[in-house]
């Protein structure tokens, strides 16, 4: 039996055959797409455990007794707006209007600056309260506990982001970013307020 | 893929999740049956995550393989997770009662 060995130009194109990106997207882009799905199931973890102690719990104290909603629903506000400054950010860049870009970027790492600071003065005000990750004045320890652990590992994320923006903010006031930096950068911004759409009603409304 | 959406639908889409956290609000507040509260603010949810990740972070300009790869990724595998872990949670909870 013979078979006809093809060159490379007659060979049958497949996405999964190399040579060719199966995703469409630059290797950075594909990155970061790849951590926040992993950094996404931290989370899953974190509420499917949260659910799951909620669940086996006899009792668990009513959130809005405990947490001023006022204020967090003005951290909500700020964070969903801070996602509408960084789309309008990366359009601009990839519109090459970098100026534009580089405004919208600094007022989304102001927006995650005041998310952060609503963020500790809520914490502080529950630790004076007595609220610690071992015990609380309101019911179950892991009350507590899951709402240090959930806003603490998402605080840590803005403050990251916070700083990430702040370092794309320079690259576009020395004209060094580009748009494809920016949109990446702002992948991982709206996927700090993805998360919070999770935490905000799954811990504090329900 | 590269896709250049107009800045007035992004400001568009932050007056709809701006107004679907204020119906979740109303909604805890106002004191409806259980079942009614969760259902709205878990569909409320629902609609921010998707409008973020569809049309903020462009996931509906990417090829099909990259959608299904994040989509199907995490929420098949934190379903697995829920789907494991949850009928235990409800057990311990009828046998303190």
């Amino acid at each position: 039996m013979t078979s006809a060995v093809l060159s490379p130009a007659e060979q049958p194109r497949a996405d999964w055959g190399g040579g060719v990106s199966p995703f469409g997207v630059s290797w950075q882009k594909l990155m970061m797409w790849f951590f926040l799905v992993t950094d996404a199931l931290l989370f899953a973890g974190f509420l499917v455990s949260y659910a799951f102690v909620r669940l086996a719990a006899e009792t668990w104290p009513k959130q809005t007794d405990v947490f001023p909603m006022v204020k967090i629903a003005a951290m909500t506000f700020i964070l969903i707006t801070s996602s509408a400054t960084m789309a309008t950010a990366v359009g601009a860049a990839h519109r090459k209007d970098l100026r534009r870009a580089m405004i919208f970027v600094l007022l989304t790492a102001i927006g995650g600056a005041l998310f952060l600071a609503g963020q500790v003065t809520e914490w502080a005000t529950l630790i004076a309260e007595g609220a610690r990750l071992t015990q609380n004045p309101w019911g179950p320890p892991p009350f507590a506990a899951f709402f240090f652990m959930m806003t603490g590992f998402h605080g840590t994320h803005v403050l990251i982001g916070v700083i990430l923006l702040g370092i794309v903010t320079v690259r576009l006031a020395r004209g060094k970013a580009t748009g494809h930096g920016v949109e990446i950068a702002g992948l991982y911004w709206h996927f700090v307020d993805v998360v919070w759409c999770f935490i905000f009603p799954l811990f504090y409304l329900l | 893929m590269e896709h250049v959406t107009s800045y007035r639908t992004y400001w568009v889409l932050w007056v709809v999740l701006l107004l679907l956290t204020v119906i979740m609000l109303v909604t805890e507040a106002a004191g409806l049956p259980r079942l009614v509260t969760v259902g709205v603010i878990l569909l409320a949810m629902t609609v921010k995550v998707v409008t973020i990740g569809a049309w903020y972070m462009h996931l509906r300009y990417e090829r099909l393989s990259l959608i299904l790869s994040v989509v199907l990724g995490t929420f098949a595998t934190a379903g697995a997770l829920y789907f494991l872990l949850i009928p235990d949670g409800l057990a311990m909870h009828r046998l303190a009662q």
